[in-house]
């Protein structure tokens, strides 16, 4: 294969024989509960009632009318919105999802 | 549904798509089908096993967008989309695992297809068994029941999405109680039948059958009657099963009626409330129901909802009075904004512990009712005086209605600055109101001084007693809210949240924001109150169909 192709480097904690990370175990609990699911829309909501996604939206319409609605591709509005869109989640609902992670691993700890 | 866009109805494929689809037709697209899974929320994403976590092949990664190869069903994150790809001939397309949305991976690049999307919405319809959709050729019922046995565990699985976190009391949730999905922002719908689901004189004259669809239809081909629609959510509704419904035929319907208003985008719910109340006036009240001796409409919507409104206009300089009256389906009220100091008008939260005349439903009533001095651009000629003067309005109600509707003027529209915007502040609403202090009689009174006279006794027949039954929140901005309702049955608060149905405490409902507020007279919300248990029903006076399947 050419050297284009191949894969982008990988992790560095991949290369210890692919010991799972912290991050990657809550994760999988999150999802295999049902959890995560729940965290999403409950997320959605809130990132909604705040007006983030109506910010996201006029941002990517912004976006489009400058670089012509022919030229624009869904990747390339992910990647200009999503610097943008980390940065203005009001603190409130990252402490509120935070909350109910930590309350969750609490009883999953049990 | 409305075809809307005629761009949206056919897109330009790309070569890749298109190469794919001579070459497979639409074989995988209906294999795909049995991967979907909806939402009561109308999110359709791919069925994937609860226990696999989502990996992408090229780079073992678990976060970000995931995309399904169409042709060998291998999964990419959406960075290594375009490597799967180049290194596989003619695995070109793809599709987003989270939203059951096309891509191409040559392309980089979200692609549409009508046939694609044609099979998610059988898919989604066929999810909903009790609805009524309008173009229906693609559902046949011995498919929905061969799919819903392969399906079983994605339909409890939506099911248990429904009623969350109350599985438990499912089976004890009062008649009727049902979720209705949401259609494309239509939660301004969605909230406001709620509320005239369980306005009690609205909901027995329905279930009792005394809208006939039979004689309706035969009357008249041409336009679908609005009273037809709402008789078919009656019925659905409250036909015993929990599974939520769409009201797709009566937003058509409705769409029909209100052609201005017909669109995917967020309506004001109000808005609605008074167009639907029209639609059904419209059809019910021309001349074919006998008109009282006062001329009062005989529609079921005015029936219930209709009520009038007294206002008198004052001369300052001699006090003479002209009274005029005005038929009314509901009192829209502004916020009474007086009393916040400048502070907490820049403050958009107000907090609880903080000012003491916050804002109450009575202090808004008060001002509705309080006296108005028109500006002086706005002389009125006064017959006694023989010229324009200076004068003072009040309004006051001078018959109340079955159902009292309250409007609160949230949504503020300045012409002049060209905005809007939307005012947060929370009001507190009683969940027993009484009306006296705004009826004629006592507003009129109160002009005198303070006398023991009684006045304009005839108003005495209705009691200014009322209980709430229904609230409609709005949450959110202006552009982008979102319509929640409230409905209180046998003294338990209901959440209705398009498809969702929770029972919620109280003090939840006290806090809410409150856009529309619906009160029904004392005497008739405690007969309503019995007619919901769910015991089998002894002979009343209005007939109320027993319906199996409750508890």
């Amino acid at each position: 294969r050419n050297s284009v192709n191949r894969p982008p480097t990988p992790d560095a904690a991949e290369d210890l024989g692919k010991e799972p990370m912290f991050q990657e175990i809550i994760n999988i609990k999150l999802i295999e509960s049902g959890e995560k699911e729940r965290l999403m829309e409950l997320l959605r909501e809130r990132l909604i009632e705040c007006g983030w996604k109506d910010e996201m939206k006029a941002l990517c319409r912004a976006f489009i009318k400058k670089k012509g609605r022919n030229d624009v591709t869904v990747d390339d509005l992910v990647r200009v919105i999503t610097p943008k869109g980390r940065a203005s989640i009001p603190d409130y609902i990252k402490a509120e999802l935070l909350q109910r992670i930590r309350a969750y691993l609490v009883q999953a700890a049990v | 549904m409305a075809t809307g866009n005629p761009l949206y109805a056919n897109p330009k494929l790309c070569k890749h798509l298109a190469d794919y689809k001579l070459r497979h037709a639409l074989s995988c697209y209906k294999s795909l089908q049995n991967c979907l899974k909806t939402t009561p929320n109308g999110r359709t994403s791919i069925y994937r096993s609860e226990t696999k976590i989502t990996r992408c092949c090229s780079c073992n990664g678990y976060q970000g967008r995931f995309l399904l190869c169409l042709i060998c069903s291998s999964i990419s994150c959406s960075s290594h989309a375009l490597l799967h790809a180049q290194s596989e001939n003619g695995h070109d397309v793809a599709v987003d695992i989270e939203r059951s949305e096309l891509y191409c991976c040559l392309c980089s690049d979200q692609v549409y297809d009508p046939d694609f999307d044609k099979v998610v919405v059988s898919k989604i319809m066929m999810d909903m068994p009790n609805n009524t959709h309008v173009d229906d050729g693609i559902r046949r019922s011995s498919k929905r029941r061969k799919l819903n046995s392969l399906m079983d565990l994605d339909l409890k699985k939506s099911k248990h999405l429904v009623l969350m976190r109350d599985r438990r009391e499912k089976s004890c949730y009062p008649l009727g109680l049902r979720g209705l999905n949401n259609l494309g922002s239509t939660c301004f719908m969605n909230s406001v039948l709620q509320a005239l689901l369980y306005a009690p004189p609205f909901r027995n004259y329905f279930l009792s059958g005394r809208h006939d669809r039979e004689t309706c239809r035969k009357r008249s081909s041409d336009r679908l009657c609005l009273a037809c629609n709402i008789d078919v959510i009656f019925s659905a509704v409250y036909s015993g099963d929990r599974t939520p419904y769409s009201p797709a035929q009566f937003l058509y319907s409705w769409w029909q009626h209100s052609a201005n208003l017909a669109s995917y985008e967020q309506q004001d719910a109000h808005e609605f409330f008074i167009s639907v109340l029209d639609g059904i006036h419209e059809r019910e009240g021309n001349g074919r129901i006998p008109t009282k001796d006062n001329g009062d409409c005989q529609c079921i919507a005015h029936r219930v909802f209709s009520g009038m409104l007294r206002s008198d206009v004052t001369c300052m300089t001699c006090g003479f009075t002209s009274t005029t009256y005005d038929p009314c389906l509901d009192i829209s009220l502004n916020m009474n904004t007086n009393n916040l100091s400048s502070i907490d008008v820049a403050n958009k939260s107000v907090r609880p512990n903080e000012n003491s005349t916050r804002c109450t439903l009575s202090a808004c009533l008060d001002l509705f009712t309080r006296p108005e001095k028109l500006g002086s651009d706005q002389k009125l000629y006064c017959q006694n005086c023989k010229e324009k003067r200076d004068s003072f309005k009040q309004m006051s109600v001078r018959r109340l209605p079955l159902v009292l509707s309250l409007h609160i003027k949230r949504f503020e529209h300045s012409a002049v600055r060209r905005m809007s915007r939307k005012i947060d502040w929370h009001l507190q609403f009683p969940f027993s109101l009484d009306m006296t202090s705004y009826l004629s009689s006592s507003i009129v009174r109160s002009r005198f001084g303070n006398r023991i006279f009684t006045f304009e006794s005839n108003e005495a027949d209705t009691s200014p007693e009322f209980e709430i039954f229904a609230v409609i929140t709005h949450s959110g901005m202006l552009e982008s809210g979102h319509y929640v309702t409230y409905l209180r049955l046998r003294n338990q608060w209901y959440k209705c949240d398009d498809a969702w149905i929770t029972e919620v405490d109280e003090a939840i409902v006290r806090a809410s924001q409150c856009y529309m507020i619906f009160y029904v007279q004392k005497m008739l919300y405690y007969k309503a109150n019995e007619d919901w248990s769910c015991t089998p029903m002894s002979s009343r006076k209005d007939p109320f169909f027993p319906i199996a399947g409750c508890c």
